[in-house]
């Protein structure tokens, strides 16, 4: 039968390599990815699932990393923003200027990247539900669309 | 950031295990499956600290299927499965509306139907459509299982006929036919993401020209989910015409006994209600 443990070795793929830490098992994947492995470009706005600044992809599908346990990684495959260097959803927002204070765009290039990969021509309507769970207080919300359907163009 | 850094989590790899841990340490664990309320109502300190059974990963509890003539939902499908499910969209149109805005994309990717059962917010999205479906909720322990209709389920505000022994395991329904029609609305403070102000269901049957059978549902103005019963006395066997619409919808104000909270008044809500309930009745039965 399964044990419980104050801290429990856990094994998954981060941006492509195994990954083995030695964490608390109620952990979250936001704490472990910026305290432990220094993976600062997930962010911790609200904590709440409110936000999406700490959206990672978990299997490919983006979800709270701040409402994901690590006991919950478990032999799964997380994607950070880290992990996107090559993808053309961060040139376009670099070459659209998406980004003011850039806190929240690390969020937004995993929401849009996951979009992409299920739906690579969506339209606006498309991307709008896609990123309704991903706030930018600099409101640079028309930059944000602009730099989507570039990269589903490009 | 507030950690759960001394919370020790159970991830067990069957059902059976987990029902076994669940027997030898009921009421001592808490189950967590895609934890987007609990982990911040436990950050939060909204519920006590325990350790928890972690059963997200059990693919034991994850499917949908028709057979025998009803729809079977493992209680740890996502709401991106069910809101995508043909199965679903065809035979339950209404929850597949309701699990396409509980939340957002984040959300739905983990969020699961058992979860938001169990979580048991009187504004829960998929509960109205569940409602009207006529579901069951079949629950499973060591000693075996049983199967509670769902307003049974609940017994007051986040009280629930399940002992601790117990993991809900599956809902079901009678899959809805072709005579059949379904709707949802939902009212929250904006469009994504957003907790519902006032959310509802209606299910009809039409027999000719008139309304065979109906069944609304109405949360948030409640202490949990309730049957417009008033509203559904009118509409049976009536001919449907703007004026029933509107007497019906006015109707389910017998049903309901909303509060005042951060979202909304109770006459708020009473007035949303009553507006929703039109709005939906007349889109499914007018013309």
């Amino acid at each position: 039968m399964a044990e419980a443990r104050v801290l429990e070795r856990i094994t998954f793929k981060l941006n492509g390599r195994i990954t083995t830490l030695e964490v608390p098992p109620a952990y979250t994947l936001l704490e472990s990815l910026r305290q432990i492995m220094h993976l600062t470009g997930v962010k911790d706005g609200c904590s709440n699932g409110d936000c999406g600044a700490c959206t990672v992809l978990l299997d490919g599908r983006a979800v709270h990393s701040c409402l994901t346990l690590m006991a919950q990684v478990s032999g799964r495959e997380v994607t950070t923003v880290e992990g996107l260097s090559d993808s053309k959803v961060v040139s376009s927002f670099a070459e659209t200027g998406a980004v003011q204070c850039g806190y929240c765009t690390p969020g937004f290039i995993i929401a849009v990247e996951a979009l992409l990969r299920e739906n690579p021509s969506p339209g606006d309507e498309e991307i709008r539900e896609a990123l309704r769970g991903n706030l930018c207080r600099c409101t640079g919300y028309v930059k944000i669309l602009e730099s989507v359907r570039l990269a589903a163009r490009g | 950031m507030v950690s759960l850094y001394n919370v020790r989590v159970w991830t067990p790899s069957s059902l059976s295990e987990a029902l076994e841990i669940l027997q030898s340490n009921g009421g001592r664990v808490k189950l967590v499956a895609g934890g987007t309320d609990l982990i911040i109502q436990m950050k939060n300190g909204v519920i006590p600290r325990m350790d928890l059974l972690n059963i997200q990963a059990l693919r034991e509890l994850q499917y949908i299927r028709l057979e025998d003539n009803m729809v079977k939902v493992g209680a740890l499908t996502t709401f991106t499965e069910i809101s995508r499910s043909p199965i679903i969209r065809r035979h339950a149109n209404m929850l597949a509306q309701a699990s396409d805005t509980i939340g957002s994309i984040q959300i739905m990717n983990k969020a699961t139907l058992g979860g938001n059962l169990v979580n048991a917010s009187p504004a829960a999205d998929s509960l109205p459509p569940l409602y009207t479906l006529n579901a069951s909720v079949k629950v499973v322990s060591r000693d075996g299982g049983r199967t509670i209709p769902i307003e049974g389920f609940y017994r007051g505000y986040k009280r629930l006929d399940l002992r601790p022994d117990e993991i809900v395991a599956e809902i079901l329904f009678p899959p809805m036919g072709t005579a059949e029609l379904g709707g949802f609305f939902k009212h929250g403070l904006r469009l994504g993401d957003a907790i519902s102000v006032v959310n509802g269901a209606v299910w009809v049957r039409r027999d000719g020209k008139e309304i065979g059978d109906v069944r609304v549902a109405l949360g948030a103005v409640a202490p949990t989910v309730v049957r417009a019963r008033a509203c559904e006395r009118l509409l049976k066997g009536s001919r449907p015409s703007e004026e029933l619409f509107w007497r019906a919808a006015k109707a389910v104000l017998e049903d309901i006994s909303p509060i005042t909270d951060v979202r909304g008044t109770a006459e708020y809500r009473r007035e949303m209600a009553v507006n929703y309930v039109y709005m939906t009745l007349h889109d499914l039965l007018a013309g």
